[in-house]
């Protein structure tokens, strides 16, 4: 679970979020819509306990980030815009090795298994990433955080760049992460896919959560109609 | 750790450029070590053969007089050694023929400071170079950008929520790096004992593993330093920039400038002063080849009172010989307190050179590796104290036999047979033993330790503050 309890956080003197409040719960996708420089990033860096909030806490799994950021690392899967994985090694030995960092030894069987999950086809495994579209990157960084049993997973852009075809595939899949228990959070400028694949959406302008909503209680033009007078005001 | 490491050599196996640089550069350093190799190999038959000739030459004197046979004199050859394959030192300077004859001793009037030869030796394929010079120079172009890719691709982030610290990250970079200068290292060190292998010691294999460790240290520093910049500038240009910068004024310019202030500090005398010094205080001396000379008649007044005789002719001996020793053993004090104050001064200017190290663990590696190598001026000093030591024994054996050997004062005409010439030894060099060396280079091997452990010092406290983000 994630909890963002009045959370502040600034850069000299200029607030990146401020006094933010979100809660994403088991099972749960929450979709951060915002322009850039909304404080969608921070936020997510903030989770990740790379950067300490101002003032305010977050929580993974009801721990402090601040204080025990080593500790909600190891319950965290991110999957950043670019998953920039190492070019010289093939899809499962990236797999493999990311595993292994986090003290994880899989069977060749097993990793191909979660390859296979996240929808990489089984002829890319051994592949070397640097033939690799983005789209099968953005997999590969899914089956690490997968494979890591991740309880929560945070994504920044994930289909940022992603033919329509691997940008279903991607919806399909943090789908059914969540189905199995895992909460989502995922930051976008991607109205659409957003409203498709979250439960809730949360507007941010600014660093400040402007409109929070169920994302069955609007339509696609409807939430599009507002996030743009969000931004416009 | 472990996992990193492996990670790092994957990619560095599977790199083309890297495998085609790798094997370039072990084409380099293997002919580099054929060459010397084949060098010190041709030396060493030459002057085997010189040696042979030289003695030969002596101990075919049929007869002659031993006064004679001591301006006649020999020649002593300094012996090729096997290790300076691997590093030259100064031996391409100091020369290895030496002349031994009556009255007339060696100079070294070179400074240790001449014999840094940091940038001289740029021109000259030597292994020695190669491990010196651009071995480092690899280790950086592959470090250089090795926290700092990971920083700019993002991957470091994934790396860190992996469960990865960045302390750990940094230390398993460096040692992956350095591990690749001890593979190189290491190649260098086999093909060498490959090369050699009918004439390894004891001595050539426990030099030859100081010299391994030296190197290990100082590449320890350049990765571990190199990595360091690259994990705490943001821009791998920056870590690249500073870490040639360093590498130019540790090699370069740092030996240059504290070879002119070691040789401005602790002046050695030019040629021309030790020699007008060594001419004036011999000259106070007595002279063996003036028998009007004041203290030539002083000897010659007391040796009549040991003998109870009234002159020369009446004596058993021949006072000539006896002259001659006399100022033999004058010269020789008049040159110990010369080449005495000559080493002093090279013992200073070696001194100045060591605490360099402080600043520049580069002029470390270089102390110790010619020391090592057994080419260092440290080295040559000792041969040529045991060549002055030679002559000495050489040339008192010789008046010796001009004195007591049957022959009359004043008669020149006197000669010694062939079975004696045969009887005066040959020079017998005698190497450095290795605890000299050791304690001679101690404090070189001290300041890289400390350089290492700054090193590990700044990793350690200096990544604290890295950003991730």
């Amino acid at each position: 679970m994630i909890q963002i309890q009045d959370v502040s956080k600034s850069f000299k003197g200029d607030f990146a979020v401020q006094n933010l409040n979100l809660e994403v719960k088991k099972g749960e996708i929450l979709g951060l819509l915002g322009a850039n420089g909304a404080g969608k990033s921070t936020t997510i860096n903030m989770l990740l306990g790379f950067l300490n909030p101002d003032s305010g806490n977050v929580y993974i799994n009801e721990i402090d980030t601040s204080t025990n950021a080593h500790d909600t690392r190891k319950l965290i899967g991110y999957i950043p815009e670019n998953v920039n994985l190492y070019p010289y090694l093939t899809g499962l030995e990236n797999l493999d090795y990311f595993c292994k960092l986090a003290g994880l030894n899989y069977t060749k069987d097993e990793l191909e298994n979660y390859l296979s999950t996240c929808s990489l086809s089984s002829d890319a495994h051994h592949k070397k990433v640097s033939g690799y579209s983005k789209g099968m990157r953005q997999k590969v960084g899914i089956a690490i955080a997968y494979a890591k049993k991740a309880k929560v997973y945070l994504l920044d852009e994930p289909a940022s760049g992603l033919d329509p075809l691997a940008s279903n595939e991607l919806s399909t899949l943090l789908q059914k992460l969540a189905s199995e228990g895992a909460s989502i959070l995922m930051a976008s400028h991607d109205i659409f896919r957003v409203r498709e694949v979250c439960n809730r959406i949360g507007i941010l302008k600014k660093g400040i959560l402007v409109k929070e909503l169920n994302s069955k209680d609007v339509s696609a033009n409807e939430l599009e109609t507002l996030y743009l007078q969000f931004m416009q005001n | 750790m472990f996992q990193i490491i492996k990670n790092e050599w994957r990619f560095l196996v599977r790199s083309r450029i890297f495998l085609g640089i790798t094997i370039a550069f072990s084409a380099i350093m293997l002919l580099s070590i054929f060459l010397g190799n084949y060098q010190i190999k041709k030396q060493e038959q030459t002057y085997q053969n010189a040696k042979d000739h030289v003695r030969q030459q002596w101990v075919s004197i049929d007869e002659m007089n031993p006064h004679s046979a001591a301006h006649y004199g020999t020649y002593v050859f300094k012996p090729s050694n096997l290790l300076s394959s691997l590093d030259e030192g100064v031996n391409n300077v100091t020369g290895n023929v030496l002349r031994v004859e009556g009255h007339v001793q060696n100079e070294i009037i070179h400074s240790e400071a001449s014999q840094m030869q940091a940038v001289s030796r740029f021109g000259k394929l030597k292994p020695s170079l190669l491990l010196q010079y651009i071995v480092p120079l690899l280790l950086i172009f592959l470090a250089f950008n090795s926290v700092s890719n990971e920083k700019q691709s993002g991957r470091l982030k994934l790396l860190v929520l992996q469960g990865a610290k960045p302390i750990q990250l940094i230390f398993a970079k460096t040692l992956s790096v350095w591990l690749y200068g001890i593979l190189l290292l290491t190649f260098i060190m086999t093909a060498y004992a490959l090369f050699n292998s009918q004439n390894l010691s004891t001595d050539i294999v426990i030099r030859t593993g100081l010299f391994f460790s030296t190197y290990s240290l100082y590449y320890f520093i350049i990765c571990g330093l190199t990595v360091f910049f690259s994990a705490r500038w943001q821009n791998a240009t920056v870590a690249l920039t500073s870490m040639l910068g360093i590498w130019i004024i540790w090699t370069m310019f740092i030996p240059n400038i504290l070879m002119s202030s070691a040789e401005k500090w602790y002046a050695l005398p030019s040629r021309n002063e030790f020699q007008s010094a060594m001419t004036e205080d011999r000259s106070k001396g007595l002279d063996g080849h003036n028998p009007t000379d004041k203290r030539s008649i002083e000897l010659k007044e007391k040796v009549l009172k040991e003998y109870g005789v009234d002159s020369v002719s009446q004596l058993p001996i021949n006072f000539d010989g006896m002259r001659m020793q006399a100022d033999e053993d004058y010269g020789n004090s008049v040159w110990d307190k010369h080449f005495g104050n000559n080493r002093a001064i090279l013992k200073q200017q070696k001194q100045s050179f060591q605490l360099g190290g402080i600043v520049n663990p580069f002029i470390s590696l270089q102390n110790t590796s010619m020391g090592f190598m057994a080419s260092d001026n440290l080295h040559h000093q000792a041969f040529l104290l045991q060549v002055e030591n030679y002559r000495r024994v050489f040339i008192k054996m010789l008046n010796d036999k001009q004195i007591f050997g049957g022959s009359k004062t004043g008669n020149w005409s006197w000669k010694e047979d062939n079975a004696f010439f045969k009887s005066v030894p040959d020079f017998e060099y005698k190497p450095t033993q290795i605890s000299e060396v050791l304690s001679n280079y101690m404090l070189d091997i001290l300041l890289m330790i400390l350089w290492s452990i700054l090193v590990i010092i700044l990793i350690v406290y200096g990544t604290k503050k890295i950003k991730i983000i």
